[in-house]
């Protein structure tokens, strides 16, 4: 009986992870070839952020779990195309839009919001024309705690 | 004392009636001219070839004996390593995906793409260094395809990609497969 347990704690787990925006059979809106992200991936991100982004404390914070919860507050759908290994990114803007929107929901599906507009080539053009530089981690900072009052208010409110 | 004092002065003069000075330069300019041979004798040629890494042990070759796989992983000219700038792992007690014993492979990586002359397809390569112990010094290699500048540091091999890794020391580089590269659009 062991095999059935294990095979209901895979598909219950696939199932939780991927519930809120993308049920995980039909195709990552915004990415049209995702064995193409999938590479891009590979060779721009993965180096530094690891194959399952979960990066390096001293270096590249983590992505996995996380990296989604910045299109929920003020400031964040700019950031993750301004952060300076986005935007300058070897890609072309649609290649990146295509790995930026992939990313989102590969690492952190939970967390994309339901009314998420995948990112478009010409967004992500406009964006990364200005590129964040030193101020890139002042500005994390500060979304960050932003994040840490939202979930303070939720809990008070009962929700989460 | 004295006799003995005799005797060197008789062959001193003596050699020196015998020989002129310039006998002595063409000695000294003949052993120069016959030490800087030395090197180019078959024997001396046939040493350094050994493997062609320079000094150290002769390095036995490591083919994988896979037919996908082809080359020697201690030679700078393995597919894998088309963009390597380090000492190679095979040379060091490791090999061209795993680290010499008491070294830690490096999460942070460059990765590129190489071609595999077995079946022409490009291949994902990432090049983890190994670090916590000095230089390993052996198999030197630097080839540098699709190598970018420093402003474009992940995809730079001249930095020491030392990172996470407990100690930042580094001792040599692999070449990892992490999968086969989709076909040029």
């Amino acid at each position: 009986m062991k095999w059935l347990a294990a095979s209901a704690l895979i598909v219950a787990t696939g199932t939780a992870v991927a519930t809120p925006a993308w049920s995980g059979t039909e195709a990552i809106p915004g990415v049209e070839n995702a064995a193409r992200a999938r590479q891009n991936w590979m060779l721009s991100c993965q180096g530094c952020h690891r194959a399952d982004a979960t990066g390096t404390p001293q270096t590249t914070p983590t992505m996995a779990g996380f990296v989604a919860r910045f299109l929920q507050v003020p400031g964040g759908r700019e950031y993750l195309v301004q952060v300076p290994g986005v935007a300058t990114a070897a890609l072309s803007d649609a290649d990146l839009a295509e790995v930026v929107n992939w990313s989102l929901v590969r690492f952190d599906a939970a967390n994309v919001p339901a009314d998420f507009r995948p990112y478009t080539a010409a967004e992500v053009g406009r964006l990364r024309l200005k590129p964040l530089r030193a101020e890139a981690m002042t500005m994390r900072a500060g979304m960050v705690a932003r994040m840490a009052q939202d979930d303070k208010g939720n809990k008070n409110r009962g929700g989460f | 004392m004295s006799g003995l004092d005799k005797f060197s002065e008789k062959v001193t003069r003596r050699v020196a009636r015998a020989t002129s000075r310039r006998s002595l330069l063409t000695l000294i300019g003949g052993a120069l001219t016959g030490a800087a041979v030395i090197p180019v004798l078959p024997v001396s040629r046939a040493q350094a070839q050994g493997h062609g890494h320079g000094g150290g042990d002769p390095i036995a070759p490591q083919p994988t004996g896979n037919p996908q796989d082809p080359g020697d992983q201690t030679q700078c000219d393995y597919w894998r390593y088309c963009a390597i700038d380090g000492f190679l792992c095979s040379c060091c007690g490791g090999t061209a995906s795993s680290c010499p014993p008491g070294t830690e492979m490096s999460p942070i990586t460059w990765i590129g793409t190489c071609q595999n002359p077995a079946d022409n397809r490009a291949y994902i390569i990432s090049y983890n260094d190994c670090c916590g112990k000095s230089s390993c010094g052996r198999c030197l290699c630097n080839r540098n395809e699709r190598d970018r500048p420093m402003v474009r540091p992940q995809a730079n091999n001249d930095i020491n990609w030392c990172l996470g890794t407990e100690s930042a020391i580094y001792n040599c580089s692999t070449a990892v497969i992490l999968g086969v590269a989709l076909d040029q659009q």
